[in-house]
Parts: structure tokens; C-alpha cells; sequence
């Protein structure tokens, strides 16, 4: 990897050994990961301590310049996360924007967030990593981040490190004030991107209000504000979508958060665009995966792709998904 | 927040609704079925450990009343299953109990029916029944068919439960074990060891009663068959054993749509434990399923719905609320997928206005 000592944040404040013994560490952790290795508790702590500095500073509706890879929920397939990184190519050499949902369902979350907190330690200006509705402490002991912590780690430890630095996770970005990426969709009680910025996120996302809406809304067919059959957040209407992206000077929302078959799907007449990361999603959907590439005058072309060769894997790791029998 | 301060989740919901509204099934089948030679069979007989966990964590987390659940998992098995599989299995045991229960109550003049499960596996329906306070089940035979693997293991469950003896004695009378330990026989509830594939040219199953209306359920069961030894199973009751003037009818839950994404990987993923859904390419449509149904006899009426449309249209909105109360469902796209590729088919023959009447109201699903 590149070293990039101009994009630490705070380098002033450190002396240059201790910068350059930082750096290296955090390349060790990276190659470590991009191995599939999982890192030590101690480890875990301290990347949780420096992405928590990190993120802290960021806003609710954070800047991000063009170009950039706009990315969708990988839900613990590391492998495919590896893969997305091989097809738009390695950070920092590629700008990148996950829009959340890094855990949960698959079967490497830790490996998976793990990786993409170390990338945002060590290249902080070019990834971006955004809240998701399971970047949760009540999501994640449901669909299996918690268990996988546990069977790992043998106890609850590095789950709780990471939920505690989710909490600081922006919820939304903006790129080039054009593009606003979140994992969800809007909320009743956002009308602009000021609305957004003043929101306190610093918590566990609670079950209603902005920040719940944020991080679990879909787009809908029908018009209005609806009732969703996820049981948080809301489903909004392309009069919705297309207030809110004229209100605020945008040309579009992207989002993820729905698996969608080909990877990206558009509605709401292009107001909006679903981006979904996770091919095969849980083993199981037969999906393909999509990334959205924003080049620097905002041009955008998505590119899909299918679940990665497991060559090597243990059998142990492919366990098939339930079905009903 | 630390582990030991987190909310539950059930409270989690807008709404609530949760606890009030008993669910209306309880228990969950087995599956499964039938001899036992070879790994693939073995692979069959395991495919039960799969429902019956299922089912105890439906149980456990409130989406199924069944008291019996625990008892007759496997110790040692018991895991929470995601809230998709939980509701799959909630439609499917409540859509199976709604068509049994309107058979049994219809014409309450006639003096006792007949329930045939094929690869009924740890299935705790008979005993639900047996403890019904609403129903008397004093009216009931009630017949299950598995591998001898299968039935042995269940009778050594039952031996373990004084509840499910309990039920057995007071409601069924003399309980029979044979010495061999696979089969059990009740006045209304016979086990009985035996390889679907074999039905053919087996002995009259004991207690089993030709002139009853009769109703045969295969829960995931007849689809690990050739569709040739499949039909056998059917006709053999339906064209060999029963005159044709016994009212019959069938309920099939299994797999459907194998040739779209999902249902191809659900093909491929299953191959890798080695089960093939060997009947799953002749029937891969609701309306294959009818005229399956058509073509074995059962000529007064075919329907069938797949459970994302049973869901949407079977259960009324309190209960969805209670259910959707239960566990946050995040995965509402994965769940339609999942719910799109199994149905529930029934077909029956009668006379006019005879028991299977009932089954007309069953809303099917066009496609």
C-alpha cells in the first residue's frame, strides 16, 4: 500500500517516529486482514480508539470529493468485499463511500469491519464509512455479529469495542454537494440536509425519530410517507424524493439497504438509486452484487458482479444457509 | 451500553401488539422419510433435526403455541433460527393446521376421520390434537409414516416425556410399543417404521381404517422421491387401499420455483449436503402442483398458494401485527425471496357437500 502520511489527521501533534511506527502497525493490521486473519482484542482496541478520533469529527452529512466508489451492505461476505476492492481497485488508489451494514448475515463480519475501520484509520480522506441500520448493539445480536464475536473471540469484548465506535459513525455523506449517500432513505422529519447535520447520533439508533428513519426507510411506489413492513423508519414516495432533492440542490440519493437482484436498481425516476454490495447475499438470494463508480464531473456507471470463488476455503465456512425442510 | 443492557428486542417495534393474540397453530412437522439404505437416506432422516429445531425456535420466541416442541427436539439441538425462518415456519405450521382444522370439524356427524402423515419425523401435530380442548379426539386415527430410523427416535422422545405420555394415555388409551421399539400403536395414534418406497408392497398398515375420510399430509416429505415413487405413495393409498368412494384429501408443503436465481442456488446449496428435491423440477409451479393434484384423482378440487401469499392473505392484521411484534424483521426483501419459493397445495375428492368442502374457502393464489 501507498503511504499517505498527508491525509493522518492530527500528524502535527505526534512526533514523526511514533507517525511512521503508526503507519507501519496499521499496514501490518491491513495485511494481516486482507489475509482474512482476524486481529487480537488488544488490537482491536486500540484501531477502535483511533477510528473513534477519527470519525468523531465527521458530520452527520459528511463531504466527499469526486471520484469516488459508492458501495452498498456487505454484510460480513468478506470475500466479496475483497473482490469489490480487486474490481474498482485498492484504497487508497480508489476513492471509497460505504454507505453501511458492513456485519451481520455472513459469515465474516469481524474480519470485514475490521478491514474497512484499519482503511479508515490509515487512509481517513479516502474512505468513507457510513452507519448502517445493523451497525447496531440490538441488530447485531440477531443476525449473528454478536455470535460471531463470541465464537471468535470467546466473549463479548471486541463486539462491544465495535458497537461503541459505531455510535460515532457518520449517517450520511455528500458528494461534491450533489450526491447524498446514506443507507436508508429520508425521514418526516428531515427537510433539509441542515435537519440532518443538527441530528445527535452519538447513540444506539433508537427505534423512531430522524436518525432510526436514516438508517431503515425505503423508497416506494406510492406517494406520501408510508408505513414500513420493516417495522422502522418509513416508505417514501417519489414526491418525496422529489421535494427533498430540490429543496437541497441534488441530483440524486444513493442508498443501499434492500438486496435487489441486479445489484442497483433506480426509482422514483432516477430521484433515487438503490446500490446493494452483497452478491448471493447470505449465501442464499442468488443476487448480483453492484458498486457505483462517480467520476469527477459527477458521470456515473455501476458495475455489478457475482459471488467470489471460495478457492481454499474451509468447508466449516460454507455451511449451507437454512431452507425449510 | 454494555451486553447486559441491551432491550429487547420485542420491544423494539412501533406498535406493539405483541402477546396479546395466541397463535391460532401451534407445533411444527417433521419431515422427511423413508427407508433406510444408503447416505442419501440417512441425509433425508436428517433433514427432520432441521425442522424440529426450526420449530422449537419458532416456539421459544412466540410465534407457535406448542408445549410439545421441546420435548420432541433433539437435546442439545436447540439454536434461535433468523426471523425469516421463524415466520416461514410460523406460515407453514398455521396453514397446515387451518386445512387439517376444517377438515376435522366439518360434518361432525361423521363418526371418526383418518390423518396420514408421510414423513411425519418428530411432527408434534397428533399430540396437539390429543390436548385439544376444543376438539375430541376420541374421533381421530391418526397415522404416521417414517423410516424406522425416524419413528425409533421419536419413540425414544416420547419415552423421555412424561407429558407426551400423559396425553397419550388419557386421550389415546392403550399405547402399544413394539419390541423392535420403532412402531407404536394407540386407538388413535399408530407410528409406523416403514420406507415410503416400500408402501407398495408392504402389509396394510395396522389400524389404518380404508373407509375413513382420510386426509394425507406430506410436509417436505414426497419430494425427496421420484416423482414416479412419489405418485405410488399417493395412489397406493387413493386407487389400492381406499374405495373409491372414501373421501381423500392431500396437503403437500414443499419447494417450488427452482429455475430463477434463488431457486437455483437453493438447488445448488442443498446439493452440497446432499439433498436432492427430486420431484422439485416436475412440479415447479402453483399450477403444476394443481394438476398434479388433478392427475392423481383428487377431482372435486385443486388449489395452492405460495407462503408469501399465504402471509399477505391468510393472516388477518392483528395477528400479523402480533407475529411482525415478535423480532424485528429487517430482511424484508430475503424473506419475500424465501417465501416465493415454497407453497402449500391441497386437493381433495368428494361428494358434493362432503368434508373437504371446507377446503373451497381456502383462498389459492392464481399464477
Amino acid at each position: 500500500m501507498i503511504v499517505d502520511i498527508t491525509s493522518r489527521p492530527d500528524n502535527q501533534s505526534k512526533p514523526r517516529g511514533s507517525d511512521y511506527q503508526h503507519i507501519r502497525n496499521l499496514d501490518a493490521l491491513i495485511d494481516q486482514l486482507s489475509n482474512c486473519i482476524t486481529l487480537s482484542e488488544d488490537d482491536i482496541e486500540r484501531l477502535c480508539d483511533q477510528a473513534r478520533e477519527v470519525v468523531q469529527d465527521e458530520s452527520n452529512v459528511q463531504p466527499v470529493s469526486s471520484p469516488v466508489t459508492v458501495c452498498g451492505d456487505i454484510h460480513g461476505q468478506y470475500h466479496d468485499l475483497i473482490e469489490l476492492f480487486r474490481i474498482s481497485g485498492p484504497c487508497p488508489d480508489t476513492n471509497y463511500l460505504f454507505m453501511g451494514d458492513y456485519v451481520d448475515r455472513g459469515y465474516h463480519s469481524v474480519e470485514s469491519v475490521s478491514l474497512l475501520v484499519a482503511l479508515k484509520v490509515r487512509y481517513p480522506k479516502r474512505i468513507t464509512i457510513l452507519r448502517g441500520n445493523h451497525e447496531s448493539r440490538q441488530i447485531t445480536q440477531v443476525y449473528g455479529f454478536y455470535d460471531e464475536c463470541l465464537r471468535k473471540y470467546g466473549n463479548a469484548r471486541v463486539w462491544t469495542l465495535f458497537t461503541d465506535l459505531f455510535d460515532y459513525l457518520p449517517l450520511t455523506a455528500l458528494i461534491d454537494n450533489r450526491i447524498f449517500c446514506l443507507h436508508g432513505g429520508l425521514s418526516p422529519s428531515i427537510d433539509t440536509l441542515d435537519h440532518v447535520r443538527k441530528v445527535d447520533r452519538v447513540h444506539e439508533p433508537p427505534h423512531e425519530g430522524p436518525m432510526c428513519d436514516l438508517l431503515w426507510s425505503d423508497p416506494d411506489d406510492r406517494y406520501g410517507w408510508g408505513i414500513s413492513p420493516r417495522g422502522a423508519g418509513y416508505t417514501f414516495g417519489k414526491d418525496i424524493s422529489d421535494a427533498f432533492n430540490h429543496n437541497n440542490g441534488l441530483s440524486l440519493i444513493a442508498r443501499a439497504h434492500q438486496m435487489v437482484m441486479d445489484g442497483y436498481l433506480w426509482s422514483h425516476d432516477r430521484n433515487v438509486v438503490t446500490v446493494f454490495s452483497a452478491p448471493n447475499y447470505c449465501y442464499r438470494c442468488g443476487n448480483l452484487a453492484a458498486i457505483l463508480e462517480v467520476d469527477e464531473k459527477l458521470n456515473y456507471q455501476f458495475i455489478q458482479f457475482d459471488p467470489s470463488p471460495r478457492t481454499g476455503e474451509p468447508t466449516m465456512h460454507r455451511r449451507t444457509p437454512d431452507y425449510f425442510l | 451500553m454494555s451486553a447486559s443492557h441491551i432491550p429487547n428486542l420485542n420491544t423494539l417495534r412501533r406498535g406493539g401488539g405483541r402477546g396479546r393474540f395466541r397463535s391460532r397453530g401451534g407445533g411444527q412437522p417433521g419431515d422427511a422419510g423413508h427407508g433406510s439404505h444408503g447416505a442419501k437416506d440417512r441425509v433425508v432422516q436428517g433433514t427432520d433435526n432441521d425442522a424440529s429445531v426450526s420449530r422449537l425456535s419458532a416456539v421459544n420466541l412466540g410465534y407457535l403455541d406448542d408445549v410439545f416442541a421441546p420435548a420432541l427436539t433433539p437435546p442439545g439441538m436447540e439454536v434461535r433460527r433468523l426471523p425469516i425462518i421463524n415466520r416461514g415456519t410460523y406460515v407453514r405450521t398455521t396453514t397446515i393446521d387451518h386445512l387439517v382444522t376444517r377438515f376435522l370439524s366439518a360434518h361432525p356427524s361423521y363418526p371418526k376421520k383418518q390423518i396420514i402423515s408421510l414423513g411425519a419425523g418428530t411432527d408434534t401435530r397428533i399430540f396437539r390434537l390429543l390436548s385439544s380442548p376444543t376438539y375430541d379426539a376420541s374421533n381421530l386415527v391418526y397415522h404416521e409414516i417414517d423410516f424406522s430410523v425416524n419413528t425409533s427416535a421419536k419413540i425414544k422422545l416420547i419415552r423421555a416425556a412424561p407429558l407426551i405420555q400423559r396425553v397419550l394415555s388419557s386421550s389415546s388409551g392403550d399405547v402399544e410399543i413394539s419390541p423392535t421399539n420403532d412402531a407404536l400403536h394407540s386407538p388413535s395414534y399408530h407410528l409406523h417404521p416403514l420406507d415410503l418406497r416400500s408402501l407398495p408392497t408392504s402389509p396394510v398398515l395396522p389400524g389404518l381404517d380404508p373407509t375413513l375420510p382420510t386426509l394425507l399430509l406430506s410436509e417436505c416429505c414426497l419430494v425427496y422421491l421420484t416423482p414416479g415413487e412419489a405418485s405410488s405413495v399417493v395412489r397406493h393409498f387413493t386407487e389400492t387401499i381406499f374405495p373409491a368412494t372414501t373421501p381423500v384429501g392431500l396437503v403437500l408443503y414443499e419447494p417450488i420455483r427452482p429455475d430463477d436465481a434463488f431457486g437455483r442456488t437453493m438447488v445448488a446449496n442443498l446439493a452440497t449436503r446432499g439433498i436432492q428435491l427430486q420431484t422439485l423440477q416436475e412440479y415447479a409451479s402453483l399450477e403444476a402442483q394443481r394438476r398434479r393434484l388433478r392427475e392423481l384423482g383428487l377431482d372435486r378440487g385443486q388449489a395452492a398458494a405460495d407462503v408469501d401469499f399465504i402471509w399477505d392473505r391468510w393472516v388477518n392484521e392483528r395477528e400479523k401485527e402480533r407475529v411482525a411484534g415478535l423480532e424485528m424483521l429487517d430482511e424484508m426483501e430475503e424473506w419475500r425471496l424465501l417465501a416465493r419459493h415454497y407453497c402449500v397445495a391441497w386437493g381433495w375428492r368428494d361428494t358434493p357437500g362432503g368434508v373437504f368442502e371446507g377446503w373451497r374457502e381456502m383462498e389459492g393464489q392464481e399464477e
